[in-house]
């Protein structure tokens, strides 16, 4: 748990992360693709698109040709026009031509001697007289019936066309000239969706005679012209002012000396337009596929991260011990078979957790937990050193006398848990319930520096805890509860004991039932507790009051047993005394000092405390000095019986 | 072929009278080449006498209108003749000619019903019709009796000459320069044989127009 907190990100928002920034990998590669491939397309289409304006340009200023020459064909083979030519009256031939021109909307007419000299002119008064200055479109005309081509007059392009005046045979020339001029361009334009420049070079210099331009781009194209025809005979970008233009620049047919130039430009922008809103339109596709992936990523991110983070949580439960918690798989994958293995493993964890707790009932808490975690219970067993600990209630008959059978099996089970608890607490095993005694361990399964120790804590804190019982259930008219616990500690045999099938762990061994000797023997010297010698030299802190000497049957050696009276330092000096006078006494009745001794014992009868032991001792000194002891006598007490 | 245009038969007087004159009568036997030696037909050929030519009455030509076409494409007379251009097509036509020798009009019209039209001027009448751009013809107009057009052997004759100085010319519609002259002295019976040479346009002078 501790990991998610050192790593913030959550698994969910990598998996998002991660397909977000796959898409928008794949977008932004397709849309550089695409942007390249609009970018190429939208040049190629449109130098293409200038090379279909360039040729309709060149096709209408061709059919133009054609039409301006068929119209003037016409117009010449009118018998009054040819009747005028024929009069050779200048005037008439003047005012003819005109007129005819108008009919055709042709900028000027003129009319040329079969010698090549003009006769009239309706453009250029002054070129009367003179020869024709385009003489090689006369002789095209003289071979071909007609001939045409685009001849600056003036500062002006014109489209001219000559055709001979036949009667039938040609009797002379007829010129007719078309401006260009700047509405024509316009004219173009419109058909050839572009601008239309035309551009005049002579010596070096570019002259613009006549554009669909303003004012600002003719000049910009007059300053570049020359570089533009220069290099874009096939389509070329060009800047003018700032601004991109595919440009192309066709020469046009049959100029004369003069090359001219037709322009066509588009502004790139504006040619752009169109792949701008598709730019457009796929930044809003790529919006909206981001937002679907990111929606769905989330989605799927959620669907696989939601069961782990429930397994997360179902995990903290198990470890605070809700063996309840159950995650479910509804799924089919594996994250569904993973929940229903999590669900299987809480059951198995439940079902252990809920033997463990039915053992810890039927035995201690430490047992089960050496059973459970050593794996294989063996029968047999080990020696090691255990203080083995013994409590009953003396009076416990006599409190439950007026008791109904529940009542009593409930104080007894009070009794039982405040024992059980505090054996516990002070990290003792309860071995078994005997009645209303328990038998308790301190040193096995588990052995410890200060088992000794902890067992005459514990038996003190017993002996305490059931002092303070007493008014409680004299409130209850029940009569004050006396303990008896008797601690010995001894080399026991300590381990599993039964049948495979139904096992206890317990201990056995003299000392055992040394403690449980013990324990009887609060009775006789009215003692709450007796402790053998050998607890009494592993324990610190107390202060001892010496009872007996006893010798268990069977036994040579007699065992010094003891009571632990108080704390070190929490005895009063007047008890003090007393105990000291009881040890002088105990000593004089040891070396057979019977006056001495039973003067001691006297002395101290009233004494609270001391009156059983001193009314015992009285006795056994009466007793000796009536049958004086033989030579083995060691003042030990024999324990013929419990 | 006789040259003279006059296509009926001529009375008999006439002809005692013709005959009458052969007798006495000298003729030329022409041919026309072009400048590579080939022959040409259609030439018109003419001989002008030094001294007066004796005044005769004019006889009527006429150029048909044929098939949208000018027939003969040629046709020579002397000036002071008068030439019909009767039509012989289902469609009407409008002959004219803008040339300097006789610039002259017939209205639309149909068969015969036009007025003939008198050549007085010698020289060259270029014949259109003013409906149908490929109806071309010719009139030459020589200011003497003597005349004679090739056939399509390139030769023709001029007979009942009066014996005397001639000057011999030559004229043909697609010449690039004027023909060739000659002086020529005629005994009175004598047959002279002449070969004259013009040259043609490389082209034909309406090429490309249709």
């Amino acid at each position: 748990m501790t990991g998610r907190q050192i790593r913030p990100t959550r698994l969910q928002d990598r998996l998002v992360g991660f397909f977000v920034v796959l898409l928008m990998t794949v977008q932004l590669v397709s849309f550089l693709f695409i942007r390249y491939a609009i970018d190429h397309t939208a040049q190629n289409t449109m130098r293409e698109e200038l090379r279909v304006g360039s040729r309709v340009l060149k096709r209408i200023l061709d059919q133009n040709n054609q039409e301006l020459a068929l119209a003037t064909s016409v117009l010449t083979y009118d018998f009054g026009f040819r009747e005028s030519i024929a009069t050779r009256d200048r005037a008439t031939i003047l005012s003819t031509l005109g007129n005819h021109a108008a009919r055709v909307k042709a900028s000027g007419m003129a009319v040329i001697g079969l010698d090549g000299v003009v006769v009239a002119d309706t453009l250029q008064d002054g070129a009367t007289g003179k020869p024709y200055p385009f003489p090689n479109l006369v002789e095209r005309a003289g071979q071909l019936g007609r001939a045409s081509g685009v001849r600056v007059i003036g500062a002006k392009p014109y489209q001219i066309v000559v055709v001979p005046v036949l009667a039938p045979l040609p009797i002379a020339w007829v010129s007719m000239s078309f401006v260009i001029d700047d509405a024509t361009a316009r004219d173009l334009q419109r058909v050839a969706t572009s601008d239309v420049s035309f551009v005049q070079v002579s010596g070096g210099e570019a002259r613009i005679l006549a554009t669909t331009l303003g004012t600002l781009r003719r000049a910009q194209l007059a300053a570049a012209a020359g570089e533009v025809i220069a290099t874009a005979r096939d389509g070329a970008t060009t800047r003018l002012g700032g601004d991109d233009y595919e440009v192309l620049a066709t020469p046009l047919e049959d100029t004369g000396q003069v090359p001219i130039y037709a322009i066509v430009q588009r502004s790139t922008a504006d040619g752009l337009t169109a792949y701008f809103l598709l730019e457009v339109i796929l930044l809003i596709i790529a919006g909206l596929s981001l937002a679907v992936t990111l929606a769905g990523a989330i989605r799927i991110a959620g669907r696989i991260t939601r069961p782990v983070t429930q397994l997360g949580a179902a995990a903290q439960e198990i470890e605070r011990g809700n063996y309840a918690v159950r995650v479910g798989g509804e799924s089919s994958d594996e994250i569904g078979e993973l929940g229903r293995v999590f669900d299987r493993m809480a059951a198995g964890l439940a079902e252990r957790d809920n033997m463990r707790d039915v053992l810890g009932k039927v035995a201690s808490n430490e047992v089960v937990a050496r059973l459970l975690e050593g794996g294989d219970i063996e029968l047999g067993g080990e020696e090691r050193d255990v203080t083995v600990m013994f409590t009953d209630i003396r009076n416990f008959t006599a409190i439950v006398e007026r008791l109904t059978p529940d009542q009593s099996l409930q104080l007894l089970n009070e009794f039982l848990t405040v024992v059980s608890e505090l054996i516990d607490a002070h990290g003792g095993v309860v071995d078994k319930y005997l009645g209303d005694g328990v038998m308790a361990l301190f040193g096995a399964p588990v052995t410890r520096e200060d088992d000794a120790q902890r067992a005459l804590n514990c038996a003190l804190e017993i002996r305490r805890r059931v002092e303070a019982l007493g008014p409680v259930l004299a409130q209850r008219d029940l009569p004050h509860p006396q303990i008896g616990i008797g601690i010995n500690t001894s080399r026991v045999i300590a381990g599993n004991i039964g049948s495979p099938s139904r096992l206890n762990y317990t201990v056995l061994g003299d000392g055992v039932n040394l403690a449980s000797r013990l324990e009887g023997l609060t009775k006789r010297y009215h003692v709450g507790i007796v402790v053998g010698h050998a607890t009494r030299e592993k324990v610190r802190g107390i202060v001892w009051r010496e009872l007996d000497k006893v010798r268990v049957r069977g036994k040579t050696v007699p065992e010094r047993i003891f009571e632990p009276l108080a704390r070190e330092g929490e005895l009063a000096p007047e008890q003090a005394a007393h105990l000291a006078r009881w040890h002088e006494a105990l000593e004089m009745f040891r070396h057979r000092r019977w006056e001495l001794a039973a003067a001691g014992f006297r002395e101290l009868a009233p004494v609270p405390g001391y009156e059983r032991i001193t009314f015992l001792y009285l006795g056994y000194v009466r007793d000796l000095e009536a049958n004086a002891p033989g030579e083995g006598w060691d003042a030990a007490f024999t324990l013929y019986e419990k | 072929m006789k040259s003279h245009s006059n296509r009926r038969a001529p009375p008999l007087f006439v002809a005692a009278m013709l005959a009458s004159f052969a007798a006495r009568a000298a003729s030329v036997e022409i041919t026309v080449t072009d400048s590579h030696g080939a022959r040409i037909a259609d030439a018109v050929v003419w001989a002008m006498p030094k001294a007066a030519a004796p005044q005769r009455p004019r006889r009527e030509a006429s150029v048909e209108q044929r098939d949208q076409r000018f027939s003969p494409l040629v046709t020579v007379v002397q000036t002071g003749t008068k030439v019909r251009f009767p039509n012989r097509d289902p469609v009407r036509h409008q002959v004219y000619s803008f040339s300097a020798a006789k610039p002259f009009e017939i209205k639309l019209y149909a068969g015969t019903s036009a007025p003939p039209i008198l050549f007085d001027r010698p020289g060259e009448v270029v014949l259109g019709c003013n409906i149908h751009d490929d109806m071309l013809g010719y009139i030459y107009v020589v200011d003497t009796p003597w005349f004679a057009k090739t056939a399509a052997d390139g030769a023709t004759r001029i007979a009942d000459l009066p014996g005397g100085d001639y000057e011999l010319k030559v004229w043909h519609y697609a010449q690039s320069m004027p023909g060739e002259a000659r002086a020529i002295r005629l005994r009175a019976d004598e047959t002279l044989a002449a070969a004259l040479n013009v040259s043609l346009k490389a082209q034909p002078s309406r090429a490309g127009t249709r």
